[in-house]
């Protein structure tokens, strides 16, 4: 059925705290959960949700995210009514070509904004996995007469000594204050990136903020707005816990989090398929000398050695005599007999060799970067 | 008229499948899922697309439904193309005589209009009931150079077995000089694979003149071939020496399935140059739980597994509850093993239960097979040959 609702996806986060897992790429292109980029969850999200028209806007690093996304078939975002449009930056004569921040993209998109004939627009910033039924949330929106709704979460995981934006809200879900990078966060409610509210109205708060000589989208724009009263803006709570993938250890705990029975049905709902780009791979094979056990494996991997509360992506082939425990292995690696690790996050296209030793924490997991032999 | 095409592929996919039983009672053959992700015409489909030929007709007849919602628009083997792409051929009226396809030659005599947009020069002919990988381009080039009017793909089967295949003798070139059907005494071992090239103007004749022919059965192995035979025309061999099983009986549908956990396979599906395509059902990655024993075995996305799990293949979307014992055992998407059930050699259909400690098969023995959307109740037992559901 048609919805009255156009998606916006923002990549443009600033990563350096994911270290060597964002040199090449942008957040949004991170795989995650075994088989997927993060961006795959935010256009299903989109798209479980009936939204048909959806941009994406991209900043530096962009590679690995059109690859993933080709031409947005999977995601059956490659109609004439509708589609995938991608925003790539360019330079005009009142911006260069890089993005300061959200605000800075959206007026820099404009055009898109203008060009949809959807009435609401939702807006994803792409530094949070989380799984979001957006016809609820524009119920929500709609049932409260709200100008802006936030989507936020009460989950403790989330919260951070001075990152994160924090929502004071009332009993009835007003937000009636937002803390931007506290040091110690006084508000419960964390923000996770991604509001909805009428397109004619974000068109306009865009154009006045920055004619205004805004920079920031919550810091300066929202902040201001709520200071002034003119818009309601409502707090939306996410149904399930979402993850803030800001840091190595979180990306890591986020991955490792799909190993709980709980968190796997939050993520994978069968009735809201997480689609993603296919490899067409052969199902995995365990061999008669295989042992694994609580891990999630992809399809096209040959499993000889040991595996344990681990996700090993496409194509992986894990020699006899191998220990992997606690690690995140990206696709096509290869671990050679003998060879063991522990807590380690290794890259695409690693290849560990015979007898080789890794061990870290899971507090402190090691990151291999790609296309590396160790 | 459209784009000249050099080939354009037909695939026979409308035969009933009657020797698989249960399996292809709601479901035609070429839609049976094999390999855990895979759906039999996945193979021939795959074959077309990685040796460029980009006109695939899909001749239907017997239970299309779950066929033509999984070809779809053919994007799987990217073949949803402006200048060529799949296309579900079934059966049609024309006003005063339509009429079901009378045999695979027919079928093709039905279809003669479809082919002709495209002005082709050659038709391969495929079955859609074989697993194997076979670069077609390479017998189309054989084709060509032979100046054959048909050249039929062969392999050598052990001298055994040659009484259950079409036998095609040939000459010290090549050249077919007899067909035999399933010869009590053969002469040669060359079996041929169901998979034919032939140039269009001369097929197109023939299949004139056997559809005019009332004796005729209209079948390419009976009618077709023989004629072009008697006719003189140059019939080619075309020896084929890779994997390739037929799996239009349970038996052989399990021993292919049982092929992929040989070490080595003898048919390599992790081949990046030649991929099997198969319709994307956005799975997410397998489980194996604290208690899963998962050995030989092969095990797709989206499936779940805490039970003992021993030579099995076992698709999308499987759940094996702890407690549950595998072996031997085929199981297609989506069916669920509840704890303390035990399957020895069986073949489990798409989307059925296996209540608590029921019992399927024995080890060893003949293979039970459970349709699909069936319930076996818990503690129930169904004999080795046996086959039950809906």
């Amino acid at each position: 059925m048609k919805k009255n609702l156009a998606g916006l996806i923002y990549t443009g986060e600033k990563t350096d705290r994911l270290r060597e897992l964002t040199v090449m790429r942008s957040v949004a292109a991170l795989p995650v959960l075994g088989r997927y980029r993060l961006i795959d969850f935010l256009l299903s999200n989109m798209v479980n949700s009936g939204i048909k028209n959806i941009g994406i806007i991209l900043q530096s690093n962009y590679q690995s995210l059109l690859d993933q996304i080709g031409s947005g078939r999977e995601w059956d975002l490659h109609g004439k009514r509708s589609g995938m449009t991608l925003l790539p930056p360019f330079a005009t004569t009142d911006s260069s070509n890089s993005y300061t921040g959200l605000l800075d993209a959206l007026k820099s998109n404009m055009n898109f904004l203008r060009r949809n004939e959807e009435r609401y627009m939702a807006v994803s910033e792409s530094s949070f996995l989380y799984s979001l039924y957006y016809e609820d949330m524009l119920k929500f929106h709609l049932d409260n007469n709200s100008d802006i709704t936030l989507a936020y979460t009460k989950d403790r995981d989330v919260r951070r000594h001075g990152t994160g934006r924090y929502l004071d809200l009332d009993d009835a879900g007003v937000v009636n204050n937002i803390e931007v990078d506290p040091s110690l966060p006084r508000y419960g409610n964390t923000y996770i990136g991604v509001f909805l509210m009428r397109r004619e109205l974000l068109i306009d708060m865009v154009d006045r903020a920055t004619s205004q000589g805004l920079h920031h989208f919550t810091r300066e724009m929202l902040v201001k707005s709520l200071a002034r009263g003119y818009t309601k803006i409502m707090g939306y709570e996410l149904a399930s816990k979402p993850f803030y993938i800001d840091t190595v250890g979180a990306y890591y705990n986020a991955n490792m989090a799909a190993l709980e029975p709980e968190m796997r049905k939050s993520f994978f709902n069968p009735e809201r398929p997480v689609w993603t780009k296919l490899r067409d791979e052969m199902p995995t094979h365990y061999s008669s000398d295989s042992k694994v056990s609580n891990s999630l494996v992809a399809d096209g991997c040959i499993i000889e050695g040991e595996v344990e509360d681990s996700i090993i992506f496409r194509g992986v082939t894990v020699r006899k005599g191998a220990k992997i425990k606690g690690c995140i292995v990206m696709q096509d690696s290869i671990i050679a007999r003998g060879a063991q690790i522990e807590n380690c996050i290794l890259d695409k296209q690693i290849t560990v060799r015979e007898n080789a030793k890794l061990s870290a924490t899971p507090s402190y997991p090691f990151v291999i970067p790609k296309n590396l032999t160790i | 008229m459209l784009q000249k095409k050099q080939c354009v592929a037909m695939l026979l996919a409308g035969g009933q499948g009657s020797r698989l039983g249960i399996l292809t009672r709601h479901t035609a053959k070429p839609a049976i899922p094999f390999g855990g992700k895979y759906r039999i015409i996945d193979f021939p489909v795959s074959n077309c697309t990685n040796s460029g030929i980009d006109v695939v007709g899909v001749l239907t007849q017997y239970r299309p439904l779950e066929l033509n919602a999984y070809i779809g628009s053919g994007t799987p083997w990217d073949l949803d193309k402006n200048t060529g792409g799949i296309f579900v051929l079934p059966p049609y009226s024309t006003g005063k005589d339509g009429e079901w396809y009378k045999g695979t030659a027919n079928s093709i005599y039905q279809n003669m209009a479809f082919i002709e947009q495209y002005n082709p020069d050659y038709v391969l002919v495929l079955s859609g009931d074989h697993i194997y990988k076979m670069d077609y381009s390479e017998m189309l080039a054989y084709h060509i150079e032979q100046e054959a009017t048909a050249t039929i793909a062969v392999r050598q089967v052990p001298w055994e077995e040659t009484h259950r295949f079409g036998i095609m003798n040939t000459d010290e070139n090549g050249v077919i000089t007899e067909f035999e059907e399933k010869p009590a005494n053969a002469k040669s071992n060359n079996a041929s694979m169901g998979v034919y090239v032939f140039t269009w103007e001369k097929l197109r004749s023939h299949l004139i003149a056997d559809e005019n022919d009332p004796n005729s059965n209209n079948d390419f192995g009976r009618n077709i071939i023989p004629n072009m035979l008697s006719q003189n025309e140059k019939l080619v061999a075309y020896t084929f020496d890779g994997y390739w099983m037929d799996v239009g009986t349970i038996d052989s549908l399990w021993e292919a399935n049982m092929d992929l956990l040989k070490d080595p396979p003898p048919i390599n599906l992790h081949d990046r140059k030649w991929r099997i395509y198969a319709r994307n059902v956005g799975r997410p990655p397998g489980y194996l739980g604290e208690k899963a024993e998962v050995s030989n075995s092969l095990v797709a996305e989206g499936s779940d597994v805490n039970g003992i799990v021993e030579n099995s293949v076992l698709s999308g979307g499987v759940i094996v509850e702890e407690g549950a014992k595998i072996y031997d055992s085929v199981l297609m998407p989506g069916a669920i093993v509840r704890s303390g059930a035990v399957l020895n050699k069986a073949i489990i259909g798409e989307n059925s239960v296996i209540e608590a400690d029921a019992v399927i098969g024995e080890k060893d023995a003949e293979i039970a097979v459970i349709g699909n959307n069936t319930v076996i109740p818990q503690g129930h037992k169904v004999a080795p040959g046996a086959q039950e559901g809906k």
